[in-house]
């Protein structure tokens, strides 16, 4: 606990952190002082100067350094004019005045000065309603204006920043919470002010406009109707709303969303509802331990592939080779038969049941039950791997990145961030910033160098040693050794794949920074064994299944010998690709090689995945069942496909990378004839012959509670739980987090209130003394023929969860490969060229692709780096590729005078 | 399309070397001067060019400019004329002199001449209260203040500045 | 003899109060009757009458409301829904951004108090003197924009309007002064 320090708030005695905003100081007693460019997670401004109260201080007697007395009390000097509350901390027997009528006064002509050009359209503002300017100026505003109403400022009203986000720049009270977000918070200064004075206006020059993966949050802030979201542009009014509490399942982070939602006529983009209720749209809700106040903009917009049109509603049936409608007894009746095939049930050998992180526990639960019931194979449908490691090394219960800082290291080992995991990046970055020491081991540059102490470079299929080498420090003497200038005759192999750099001077000549570079790693490394707290996240960039595992096992052992396990803090979180891949993992199904499973077994049943349409050379088997939102790929082929609920229409639980168990509810009614998951599985499984649970999300959770050890002792209730900590507030000094807290909230109206549940972290297992070992991971065997193409992430992909979403569709730009210009000479591509140069990607055993080339020192030399979920698919490092130019699609005479 | 690091690599050059590395970003308004002499105002294209030259996002690189009204995004006169009608000289008859002397040159406040010569501006405070009227004169070079100016005065140094 | 004089006293009065009634009978029997022939005829509404609503429209037909849904909110009988819809020069109902893409009025909540019509800032939405609302199904009881909506005036267009732009650029229209 920081130092305490006692003032006097409207007569009320207070005692507030030392270094707290009197601002900060008055809410935790109840005293609302208006602001409207204060924000509790941002700097102070005092840009809008609307908190303007009366401070006195008390008088020291500058001989004896006591205060002076006067009438036994302290004499107080109040400045002569008012200070602004949100910028000045609280000091020792400070007395501040809220409500005197010289403060009063002021609030009013700031108001008045505020409304001087906004064009008091409230009627027809998205904001209005829940508009902190609309409220205030109520509260506190004059009823009329002294200023002529015909020399208002009269600005563009319909600014496009970009595809989501508009800005009216009337309305606009220049506050700057938006460009301090997008500077401060999101490390992405893509939008600012432009001219000054009156004339100030927010500009953004980025290509594309507001090009900021986060940009969603500046409607939330802004404190005006000046940013709205294009997704819900005159959507509905705030009060007609109900709200919805839900998670996001996008990622592993699991951000706590809300869906506001309203009975509809007319239904939007060409939605099925009529009359009924529709999602409006997705907000953040407030969880300080998990999302804070943000969300990206993928979790933002991309829940509309739950109302896309092409959703699947009926149950389809193959028939005479085509897949036809049936009712659902039809369905079941014959999958069952289906799967059963030759064998009794029970003993269903042949059985292959795939489910997907998309789904919640209690689905995967049940697909468990069902295949160990049936006597078949459950496998998670996943490209990534190491999950069974994290039972007993994952983050600890009382995780909380917001509470590292200083003393506390944290390592992001083959991941950006920023694309697999924006949530995850902001509040790591946010870590670094408070004093975090930061290391990012990374095949190629990422968005986190910037912010990191320690910037570690290894060729693409040696990560696993890398981590070895920071836990190892026999290995790491080698390297230093290895990297001296007199032993540069010795191949050693370490030396080689490190070169760390310090971000800001990124060496150019690799020769010279070699011994720097292993130094560099060995510091790094003592960092890490010195930290009071380590936390190590751990990606999939340039991995598949076997480099996931090996990865999580290195770093798993990493955090074993350096004891940064099982304390809050400390453990190895995994950046899953999906929503609740940890809750397969924690419920028994593991990542299974799909070529040699779907192999061995002749009947599959595949729930909420897609593996044909990844990987189209997956041998087919006899009879297959799909369970799924759309017709995918893997749907086409199947012989029975079951339409499933979208998380929207259903309620259940995500287990999230930090395992944080948290429930989400249902928000609109199911679409059609379409069930939950959990439920189509259960009925399946009485077909086959078996019980299972599957009346409702909660029985089965209560099940689960029973049977799975970690989740011993959870019920629904406990999830839904939620208490009155939640501390708002960028607290700089991490333990101040607990005296900034405030229910209420600075923002009226928009929906970060959570009363629906913060979740319940997962205890974790003793730790095996496997683990404790450190053992050397072998490096992956990669030929050295030709390109070694891996596969990495982008945010925004061709997946069936983004595509249905009209907004992002237009930020996913067309498919691209990444290639270091020494291969694009070679290859004889041009670099620098506008458009970008269109190759033809050449992978051994894959179809032939074309994408535009994006040529710079970004892709290391001897890699192509291939956006997964753009077109080709490639679900690990694949050497022996190669690349070809083509002609720009443009000249099409031209390409098709080119070889095939 | 012309790129300031084809017109004026030297002096490009010369402005980075002046701040260490890691500051690159101190060089955004020594480079934005440099765009602007090249054309009498900066360019979009130029914008970008500078925020690549020093490392900083094109926006923050417009909000730069855009914060200083001697930065122009807009094309202007070869001789920017900028009269100060604040308050006080405001008081001492700027509005009217501006007036006169728009009316004399044939122009309204922020157009241009047609000869591309002249272009004249009202602006805020330029500090010279007690000699107004006043104006500055932005050159490709720099500014020349003229203070106490009849509209005589300022149409014959337009006459000059024309000749010039 | 009193008995004699009583009767014909009595008989005089007997005859003379007919006579009155009768008169009064013959008089009305001319006079213009008070009742109406409704349907036929109808007899016109207090200048305060609150009958149906009527949506406006301004003089060159694009429509008043602008979709703000305060009429909503304002209701206490929950009887008026609507849904907005952006507004494009090519395809403009009403100056501004916004436009009401869906408005409907059930009229067998609505209670005819007049807050809708307080509550509109653009004077969109007024209480009409058509007092005739008699269903056969509730669901005629509800009322669409189509069923509201003045006729276009004389000399204007029908909505949408392709216009020019930067011409409607005001939903609500301009005010002198906002304390007015």
């Amino acid at each position: 606990m920081s130092k305490q320090v006692n003032l006097t708030i409207d007569n009320q005695a207070v005692t507030a952190a030392e270094g707290a905003l009197i601002v900060d100081a008055a809410k935790k007693v109840g005293i609302n002082i208006p602001v409207f460019c204060y924000h509790p997670k941002l700097e102070p401004a005092g840009m809008c100067r609307m908190c303007l109260v009366e401070i006195g201080r008390p008088v020291i007697d500058r001989a004896t350094g006591a205060p002076v007395m006067e009438g036994g009390k302290p004499k107080l000097q109040f400045g002569p004019k008012l200070e602004t509350s949100c910028t000045t901390p609280v000091s020792e027997g400070m007395v501040v005045i809220t409500n005197s009528e010289k403060v009063k006064a002021a609030r009013k002509d700031v108001v008045e000065f505020l409304l001087t050009s906004h064009p008091l359209d409230c009627p027809v503002c998205d904001k209005g309603g829940e508009c902190p300017l609309q409220n205030l100026t109520l509260a506190h505003g004059p009823a009329t204006s002294r200023f002529l109403f015909n020399e208002k400022n009269h600005n563009a009203k319909h600014v496009p920043l970009g595809d989501l986000i508009y800005l009216d720049r009337e309305r606009c009270i220049q506050c700057g919470r938006c460009v301090r977000f997008q500077e401060k918070i999101a490390g992405d200064p893509v939008i600012g002010f432009y001219n000054r004075g009156r004339q100030m206006e927010i500009v953004t020059f980025s290509e594309p406009g507001f090009d900021s993966y986060f940009s969603g949050n500046t409607t939330d802030i802004c404190p005006v109707g000046a940013l709205t979201s294009a997704d819900f542009r005159f959507g509905a009014r705030p009060w007609e709303m109900k709200a919805t509490a839900s998670i996001c399942t996008h990622c592993a982070v699991g951000c706590n969303l809300a869906f506001n939602v309203r009975r509809e006529v007319g239904g939007k983009n060409g939605s099925p509802s009529k009359g009924g209720i529709v999602i409006k749209r997705a907000l953040p809700r407030q969880n300080e331990a998990v999302n804070e106040l943000w969300i990206c903009d993928k979790g933002r917009f991309a829940y509309q592939y739950s109302e896309s049109p092409t959703r699947l509603a009926t149950p389809l049936v193959r028939k005479d080779g085509e897949l036809t409608p049936a009712s659902w007894d039809v369905a079941l009746e014959y999958a069952a038969e289906g799967l059963l095939g030759e064998s009794k049930p029970g003993q269903a050998k042949d059985l292959l049941v795939i489910g997907s992180g998309r789904l919640a526990n209690e689905d995967l639960f049940t697909l468990r039950k069902l295949a160990e019931g049936a006597g078949g194979q459950a496998a998670l449908y996943s490209q990534s791997g190491g999950g069974d490691l994290l039972a007993q090394v994952g983050a600890a219960p009382g995780t909380n990145l917001a509470s590292l800082g200083k003393g506390s290291v944290i390592l992001v080992v083959a991941s950006d961030l920023h694309e697999e995991a924006p949530i995850w990046f902001l509040r790591v970055k946010q870590a670094a910033e408070r004093g975090a020491t930061l290391i990012v081991a990374a095949g190629r540059p990422t968005r986190l160098d910037r912010y990191a102490k320690y910037v570690i470079r290894y060729a693409y299929g040696e990560e696993a040693q890398i981590v070895a080498a920071l836990g190892d420090s026999p290995r790491r003497a080698e390297l230093v050794e290895a990297a001296k200038p007199a032993a540069a005759a010795k191949p050693a192999a370490a030396a080689k794949l490190v070169e760390a750099a310090k971000p800001a001077a990124a060496a150019k000549t690799v020769e010279a920074a070699k011994p720097a570079a292993a130094a560099r790693l060995v510091e790094a490394a003592e960092a890490f064994g010195k930290a009071e707290n380590a936390l190590v996240f751990f990606g999939s960039d340039g991995l598949g299944q076997s480099g996931a595992q090996s990865v999580a096992q290195a770093c798993a052992q990493l955090l074993a010998a350096t004891r940064h396990v099982g304390r809050p803090n400390n453990g190895l979180i995994p950046v899953w690709g999906r929503a609740n891949e940890q809750g397969g993992w924690e419920l028994g199904l593991k990542a299974a090689n799909l070529q040699t499973a779907l192999q061995a077994s002749t009947t599959a049943y595949i729930v909420a995945a897609d593996p044909y349409g990844d990987d189209p050379s997956l041998p087919a088997p006899s009879f297959l069942v799909v369970q799924e939102l759309f017709l995918t790929e893997t749907a086409r082929r199947a012989d029975v496909v079951f339409p499933a609920q979208a998380f929207t229409e259903r309620d259940g639980s995500f287990t999230s990378g930090e395992r944080r168990v948290q429930r989400y509810y249902p928000a609109t009614p199911a679409l059609a004839d379409c069930r939950p998951d959990y439920a189509i599985s259960a009925e399946l499984g009485q077909h086959l012959g078996l019980k299972l649970e599957g009346r409702s999300a909660a029985a089965i959770f209560a099940q689960i509670a029973t049977e799975i050890p970690a989740y011993k002792g959870l019920t629904y209730r406990r999830l839904a739980e939620t208490t009155n900590a939640t501390a708002i507030g960028a607290a700089k000094d991490p333990r101040d987090a607990e005296e900034r807290r405030c229910a209420d909230l600075y923002y009226s109206g928009a929906g970060y209130e959570n009363t629906q549940g913060l979740g319940v972290q997962l205890p974790l297992q003793t730790l095996s003394p496997a683990l404790s070992k450190p053992a050397a991971a072998p490096a992956a065997q990669l030929s050295k023929t030709g390109l070694l193409a891996v596969p990495v992430t982008q945010l925004y992909d061709l997946g069936q969860t983004v595509l249905p979403s009209a907004l992002l569709r237009q930020r996913i730009g067309e498919a691209w490969v990444g290639v270091n210009p020494a291969d694009a000479a070679e290859a004889g591509i041009e670099a620098g060229a506008a458009p970008a140069a269109i190759v033809q990607v050449v992978l051994p055993g894959k179809p032939e692709w074309r994408a535009a080339a994006r040529i710079d020192e970004r892709t290391p030399r001897g890699v192509l780096l291939i956006p997964r979920s753009m077109g080709l698919p490639l679900n690990a490092p694949l050497p022996g590729a190669s690349i070809r130019p083509v002609v720009r699609r443009d000249s099409q005479e031209a390409a098709s005078q080119q070889p095939a | 399309m012309m790129m300031l690091k084809d017109t004026y690599s030297a002096e490009i050059e010369a402005t980075l070397a002046k701040y260490p590395p890691e500051n690159k970003r101190a060089a955004v308004m020594p480079l934005l001067h440099l765009a602007q002499r090249e054309n009498g105002y900066v360019t979009k294209s130029a914008l970008y060019e500078i925020a690549d030259l020093c490392g900083v996002a094109v926006t923050e690189v417009a909000s730069i400019m855009g914060f200083y009204t001697l930065y122009h995004d807009q094309p202007g006169g070869k001789y920017r004329l900028q009269v100060c009608t604040d308050l006080p000289c405001a008081l001492r008859g700027a509005n009217e002199f501006l007036e006169q002397l728009c009316a004399n040159v044939g122009v309204k406040v922020g157009e241009t001449t047609a000869d591309g010569m002249i272009t004249i501006e009202a602006v805020t405070c330029l500090a010279g209260c007690n000699k107004a009227p006043m104006f500055q004169v932005q050159t490709g070079e720099g500014l020349e203040y003229y203070e106490n100016q009849t509209v005589e005065s300022a149409v014959a140094l337009i006459n000059d500045l024309v000749k010039r | 003899m009193p008995d004699v004089l009583r009767g014909v006293k009595i008989a005089a009065t007997a005859v003379r109060e007919v006579a009155r009634g009768l008169n009064m009978t013959f008089r009305s029997m001319f006079e213009k009757p008070v009742t109406i022939s409704y349907p036929e005829e109808k007899r016109p509404v207090r200048a305060r009458f609150r009958g149906r609503h009527d949506l406006n429209r301004y003089e060159n037909g694009l429509e008043k409301c602008i979709g703000c849904a305060l009429c909503a909110a304002a209701c206490p009988a929950d009887a008026i829904f609507v849904e907005a819809g952006e507004n494009t020069d090519e395809q403009r109902f009403s100056p501004g951004e916004r436009y009401a893409r869906v408005y409907e009025i059930n009229m067998l909540r609505c209670i005819f108090c007049g807050y809708c019509e307080d509550a509109c800032p653009t004077e969109a939405i007024v209480l009409g003197d058509n007092y005739e609302l008699s269903f056969t199904d509730r669901r005629n009881a509800i009322y669409t924009k189509e069923m509201l909506l003045k006729p276009v005036p004389a000399g204007g267009q029908p909505t949408p309007q392709t216009t020019p732009p930067g011409v409607y650029t005001r939903s609500v229209p301009a005010m002198n002064n906002p304390s007015d």
